[in-house]
């Protein structure tokens, strides 16, 4: 049963030839975290603004439970949705202390219910001794959660967070990550988040949502979405992968390609011959003896202190791109030395192009 | 933070008293407008307020046309004018009220308007006041017709006259429209326009500009060189009557006085002002600082030491015999007259 | 006006109501890029800029019924000497002051002149006296029966006295000292952020001193002198008081003569050829400016290097004396003397405190209104940006550039003929000083709004609060600062205002400025003094705001 629902929403601006968002279909569920996750400029911004009521689309449905915000005919004004945003830049209000701020949202509430439900929201955050500070006496991460516990505050449908880590620095980052996953879980909330990195969008969401040009690219668990990206684009833009075009043989589980056969995980029901594989970095396994079924020369090596990013020309095709494996850091490789490896089924996707 | 909102507060606060405190004063008051130098006027208000309680707002430096212009929307009560001809004038254009008002049996018939709507309580005369250290008496016009020879733009530091829209510049020129016509007068503005060697504002700037020597002497009115004398320094000055001899004109009168002004919001106290203002002391404290000659010199305005023995009383000067209320008909054709003539009504 | 405002009423609801010609709806979201603002918002902005446009409309409507004749005589006689009068002077002065405010920005700033950091903001002292105090104590100590004339009189051997004050040169000397340091603020200011790179890259190009401050710091300074000149000039041609003090007559002077002399269509013709000479020099500053766009792009500032003034020291700390002497230690000297003879005479009476509440009363009216239109009016340009915003904000900003007489000359043929109850108010004083100084609170309050993410607007509206209560619950707040300080400035602007009180003042209501005015025309210094040091303490409130502005 969905929640929220989007229904051929589509937003065209004015003086651009292609709409920031086309006709897009999108369906939550109640205590979902979804990340809408593209590149700059692929309408995931506008799609969340449109939600929260910033932008008005130019055509389509937005409906939150039985209730439509918005059609053809009417629209709800933002102050009446009841959706909380946590903002980019956080946009806490620099005149009023913490627990102002979070107690902002609630001035229909009592006084009293309004201290109560500031100090829980606040506690949840873990910033409950800091409620009489004003906001410029907090670090980038702290505003950001006091920016999370306000939009939580007066119990919204949903929250949306546009681009929540991209102001932090890396360590703060995967803290962060953790911390608002738990905050949105703990508070039982239903959450957009928009992203435009992987990472983030993985580590904190139950589904991710892939967007490119106004379109939706596929949507999937971020274990599916990594295993099994849909399309090129998604197989690209998600992590490292590196793109085979080949001729699926009879069996259905096996295709030819220039570096040789490649097993896949299961019997697809594919019908077409000519067709893509995504064969990501991490299902390439050096073979220590030579025995891989596949080989070729190490063209380059980039270290980067997790694993190693190996740069492989087989030897078959001289002008092709050559394979992206990762190899664990404690191998010693180096240029110009010959590999083999084997590619694990699993890590092994037909695309569409 | 909290300062600011206290400032804020309090800036509030007092707004909403000043502007309740605006509506809160509805008692007895007067509008007067003045066209006299306020020094001269001030302590005449202050004494009819003190006398009757009566709050005077008072706007100094009116100009008739302010009346004229205000017709359909009426200020003030009374309008106090030195320009007798100014007054004739709004009673003209029916924005004066006549009234029977107690003892205005004291102003003679030629000082008030048939209906009373205005009198006058003290005259002035025309004349020259010149610095005794840059030029001889013997050596001075004695005449408005010597003005027409350009001789006198060679005297040192030459001579100075106001702009042609002050009111006793207009009065001047009314006279002489009716000693001369209107041909004559014009050739004379242009003379003088030319001739002067500086034109001011008023009648104040030339007297201060003559006793320090700015300008050798001034075409002013009587009273302005009784001020000079009262000066601290620069009161080496002299003041010559126009046309005094036996065939000449006579000197150009014109007198100072006030006018019911028709339809104003306090009538009753309009008419009260004008009653006080026609009691003997009053007049007498009309002529005040502005040192003029009181119309019925009997009841003796006083006159500093230094200013006493240059009095000369308005019944033992040569005046010219046009009766000061027909300057009435002249003030309106006598500004485009002169404005025609090539001197400009305001400072350029 | 009302019916206008009903119209204007009606057009909008039928343009928000939604069984409406889509066509047209479409094309007013259009114009808004899909954000229009609220009904009462926007009828506030139409409504300010209404009343804005007064003196402009009455301005032109009454020059064009002004008759051939009038205009004919008007171009053929006073326009042409005029024109002259006031552009002759007005570029003198703007020329002075700039060599003088840039020069004195330099010596400050780049060199080692002695005390440069109290000179910093002693220079800019000036900016509190208004000129036609300025204009008063000069007058006492140069004029033609000051005491430096006596001495001259007296000595055999210095001559003839040949200092005229009233003249063409009094009242340039005058502005210029009064004027020059709008440069200098903004000289100062462009010559403190001007990198030291750029002339170290000169330097090892082989230019020396001289060369590098005509080739690389004048250039740099360009856009900030172009933006003072325009503030002098634009002074010089509204300034009534000190002018009429000198007895100098400009454009200004002339459409207050006019006026007082009841010449309505002759003041109005001036008061047009006044208006367009003024747009004339904008849209010259503004072309000029757009050429001349410099960007400090380096990411790394460093201060610039103090030049050593070696045997011109003493020189240029001389002329840095001077100036302050002239235009600051002599008025106020005067000013103190003879207040001090002033009070010992008694002029501070009831009378005096009557005056200095009028002042006060009006002024405080006059910032507390210009902060209430100052919020929605920068809160609608900054956020709901349109054509019509712009065209509602250019109008806010007509008072930058008109003359007090312009606007008190509209809002005396309105007010008394269409809106006879406020005529004769200080209302209406009031609401000219809005007109006038609105500008300053725009500024000011923009400054501070353009500081604010409209992010922090949208998470208001995600958390439940309406357009209009996000305006005052969460901006004004936020940018209460730089209303105030906006609020300040149109305070101390309406305390020394002359021109448009003078002509429009109900009777009776005399303030602080007027009594200067009168009792200085009346030769009273004793009694114009205390008044008119009352202005010039008044006027330091904001010059701590000022310093820190430019």
């Amino acid at each position: 049963m969905s929640f929220i629902q989007l229904e051929q929403l589509t937003k065209q601006f004015h003086r651009s030839n292609q709409p920031a968002v086309d006709a897009l279909d999108l369906s939550i569920h109640k205590g979902e975290i979804i990340t809408l996750l593209g590149p700059s400029g692929c309408g995931k911004t506008t799609t969340l603004r449109m939600l929260a009521g910033f932008e008005k689309p130019s055509s389509g449905v937005i409906k939150i439970g039985d209730q439509v915000l918005h059609d053809q005919t009417h629209s709800t004004p933002p102050e009446k949705r009841g959706i909380g945003m946590v903002f980019q830049d956080y946009a806490l209000f620099p005149h009023l202390t913490i627990e102002k701020n979070v107690m902002f949202g609630l001035n229909r509430w009592r006084i009293r219910e309004r201290k109560k439900r500031a100090k829980e929201v606040l506690e949840l955050v873990g910033l409950y001794d800091y409620k009489d500070r004003y906001p410029n006496a907090l670090s980038g991460g702290q505003q950001q959660r006091i920016a999370l516990a306000r939009a939580l505050a007066p119990k919204p449908h949903v929250v949306l967070l546009d681009e929540p880590f991209s102001n932090l620095d890396a360590g703060l980052r995967e803290k962060m990550r953790h911390d608002i996953a738990y905050i949105l879980k703990e508070a039982n909330a239903t959450a957009v988040i928009v992203s435009h990195d992987q990472k983030d969008a993985f580590a904190v969401s139950d589904r991710v949502v892939v967007m490119n040009e106004g379109v939706i690219q596929q949507i999937a668990t971020p274990r599916d979405m990594y295993r099994c990206p849909r399309n090129c684009f998604v197989a690209q833009f998600v992590g490292k992968t590196n793109l085979l075009s080949g001729t699926m043989e009879s069996d259905k589980k096996h295709v030819t390609t220039h570096i040789g056969r490649v097993c896949l995980s299961e019997v697809t029901d594919h019908i077409e011959e000519q067709v893509s594989l995504s064969v990501r970095p991490e299902g390439c396994v050096i073979t220590e003896n030579g025995q891989g079924r596949y080989s070729g020369i190490v063209e380059r090596v980039m270290y980067s202190g997790e694993y190693q990013e190996l740069y492989v020309r087989l030897s078959e095709q001289e002008h092709s791109q050559p394979m992206v494996i990762y190899a664990p850091v404690e191998q010693d490789i180096v240029i110009d030395q010959e590999l083999s490896f084997n590619i694990k089924p699993e890590l092994v996707s037909l695309v569409e192009h | 933070m909290k300062l600011n909102k206290l400032i804020v507060l309090v800036g509030m606060i007092s707004t909403l008293m000043l502007i309740a405190g605006c509506g809160a004063d509805e008692q007895d008051e007067i509008v007067i407008y003045s066209a006299r130098n306020e020094q001269f006027v001030q302590d005449l208000l202050d004494q009819f307020e003190e006398d009757t309680d009566i709050e005077v707002t008072a706007l100094h430096g009116a100009e008739p046309l302010q009346i004229m212009e205000e017709r359909e929307n009426v200020q003030a009560d009374v309008y106090i004018s030195n320009d007798l001809g100014a007054l004739g004038y709004l009673d003209q254009e029916g924005l004066l009220q006549g009234h029977d008002f107690e003892g205005i049996d004291s102003i003679p018939s030629d000082f008030r308007a048939s209906d009373n709507a205005y009198f006058a309580i003290s005259a002035r005369a025309r004349g020259f006041i010149y610095n005794e250290d840059l030029i001889d008496r013997e050596d001075m016009p004695t005449s408005a017709e010597d003005l027409f020879d350009p001789e006198w733009a060679d005297v040192e530091n030459g001579y100075a006259i106001t702009r042609g829209g002050n009111g006793g510049m207009i009065g001047h020129v009314s006279a002489l429209r009716y000693e001369w016509g209107d041909e004559r007068t014009a050739e004379w503005i242009d003379s003088i326009q030319t001739n002067a060697a500086g034109i001011f504002e008023g009648h104040g700037d030339i007297r201060r500009a003559v006793g320090e020597g700015q300008h050798a002497f001034g075409l002013v009115n009587n009273y302005y060189f009784h001020q000079q004398l009262l000066e601290p320094d620069n009161n080496d000055v002299g003041f010559i009557y126009l046309d005094q001899d036996e065939d000449d004109m006579g000197a150009v009168a014109n007198a100072a006085g006030a006018g019911l002004v028709n339809g104003g919001p306090n009538p009753e106290n309009g008419i009260a002002f004008m009653e006080w203002l026609l009691e003997p002391e009053n007049q007498v404290q009309f002529v005040g600082e502005s040192l003029e000659l009181l119309i019925n010199a009997e009841y003796g305005a006083s006159y500093p030491e230094e200013v006493e023995p240059h009095i000369v009383p308005f019944d033992e000067l040569h005046v010219q015999d046009m009766p000061i209320t027909e300057l009435g008909n002249y003030f309106e054709d006598t500004r485009a007259l002169i404005e025609d003539s090539g001197l400009d009504l305001e400072l350029r | 006006m009302r019916q206008m405002m009903s119209k204007i009423k009606q057009h909008i609801k039928t343009f928000s109501q939604t069984p409406f010609s889509s066509a047209v709806r479409q094309k007013w979201l259009l114009m808004w890029h899909h954000n229009p603002p609220g009904k009462v918002l926007f009828l506030i902005g139409i409504a300010i800029a209404f009343i804005m446009a007064i003196p402009l409309f009455y301005v032109i409507q009454r020059s064009a019924t002004a008759g051939v004749d009038r205009w004919m005589r008007l171009l053929d006689e006073r326009i042409p000497s005029l024109l002259w009068n006031t552009f002759s002077l007005a570029f003198m002065v703007t020329l002075f002051a700039v060599v003088i405010g840039v020069s004195l920005a330099w010596f400050v700033n780049r060199t080692n002149l002695p005390g440069a950091k109290y000179w910093r903001w002693l220079l800019a002292l000036p900016l509190v006296i208004p000129p036609y105090v300025g204009a008063m104590t000069y007058i006492i100590v140069f004029g033609p029966s000051s005491w430096l004339r006596g001495f001259f009189e007296q000595s055999t051997f210095l001559g003839d006295y040949p200092i005229n004050i009233y003249s063409f040169w009094g009242v340039f000397f005058t502005l210029t000292m009064f004027t020059y340091p709008y440069v200098y603020l903004i000289a100062s200011a462009s010559l403190r952020k001007m990198n030291r790179n750029f002339e170290e890259v000169a330097r090892s190009q082989g230019l020396t001193t001289s060369q590098i401050f005509w080739r690389v710091n004048l250039p740099f300074l360009r856009p900030s002198i172009g933006a003072g000149a325009i503030l002098v000039s634009l002074y010089v041609l509204s300034d009534f008081g000190a002018i009429s003090m000198l007895r100098y007559v400009t454009f200004t002077a002339a459409i207050y003569y006019q006026r007082a002399g009841f010449d309505t269509e002759s003041a109005s013709v001036l008061s047009l050829v006044l208006i367009i000479a003024t747009v004339l020099i904008l849209w010259v500053e503004a072309r000029t400016k757009s050429k001349s766009n410099y960007y400090q792009t380096s990411n790394q500032f460093r201060e610039p290097e103090q030049l050593s003034l070696g045997r011109w020291k003493w020189f240029v700390t001389g002329f840095v004396w001077f100036i302050f002497f002239v235009s600051v230690i002599l008025p106020i000297g005067v000013l103190i003397y003879w207040s001090y003879i002033g009070i010992q005479h008694g002029a501070l009476d009831h009378r005096f405190f009557e005056f200095a509440f009028n002042s006060f009363r009006l002024s405080s009216f006059a910032a507390i209104i210009s902060m209430a239109l100052a919020l929605p009016l920068v809160y609608l340009k900054a956020r709901h940006p349109s054509i019509i915003t712009g065209v509602i904000d250019r109008i806010s900003y007509v008072g930058y550039a008109l003359p007090g007489v312009i606007i008190a000359l509209g809002f005396v043929f309105v007010f008394n003929n269409h809106l006879p109850i406020l005529y004769n108010t200080f209302y209406v004083v009031a609401i000219a000083f809005v007109v006038r100084f609105l500008p300053q609170a725009l500024q000011s309050a923009e400054a501070s709004l353009n500081l604010v993410s409209p992010r922090v607007d949208e998470a208001a509206r995600s958390l439940g609060y309406p357009p209009w209560k996000i305006m005052y619950k969460v901006i004004f707040p936020t940018i209460r600062p730089g209303i105030l300080a906006g609020g300040a400035l149109v305070f101390v602007s309406a305390i020394k205002e002359l021109p448009a009180t003078l002509m429009l003042r109900p009777p009776g209501f005399d303030t602080l400025a007027i009594r200067v005015h009168y009792e200085a025309s009346e030769a009273l210094y004793h009694q114009a003094a205390p008044p008119a040091l009352i202005i010039v303490l008044i006027s330091l409130i904001p010059l701590r705001y000022l310093l820190k502005k430019y």
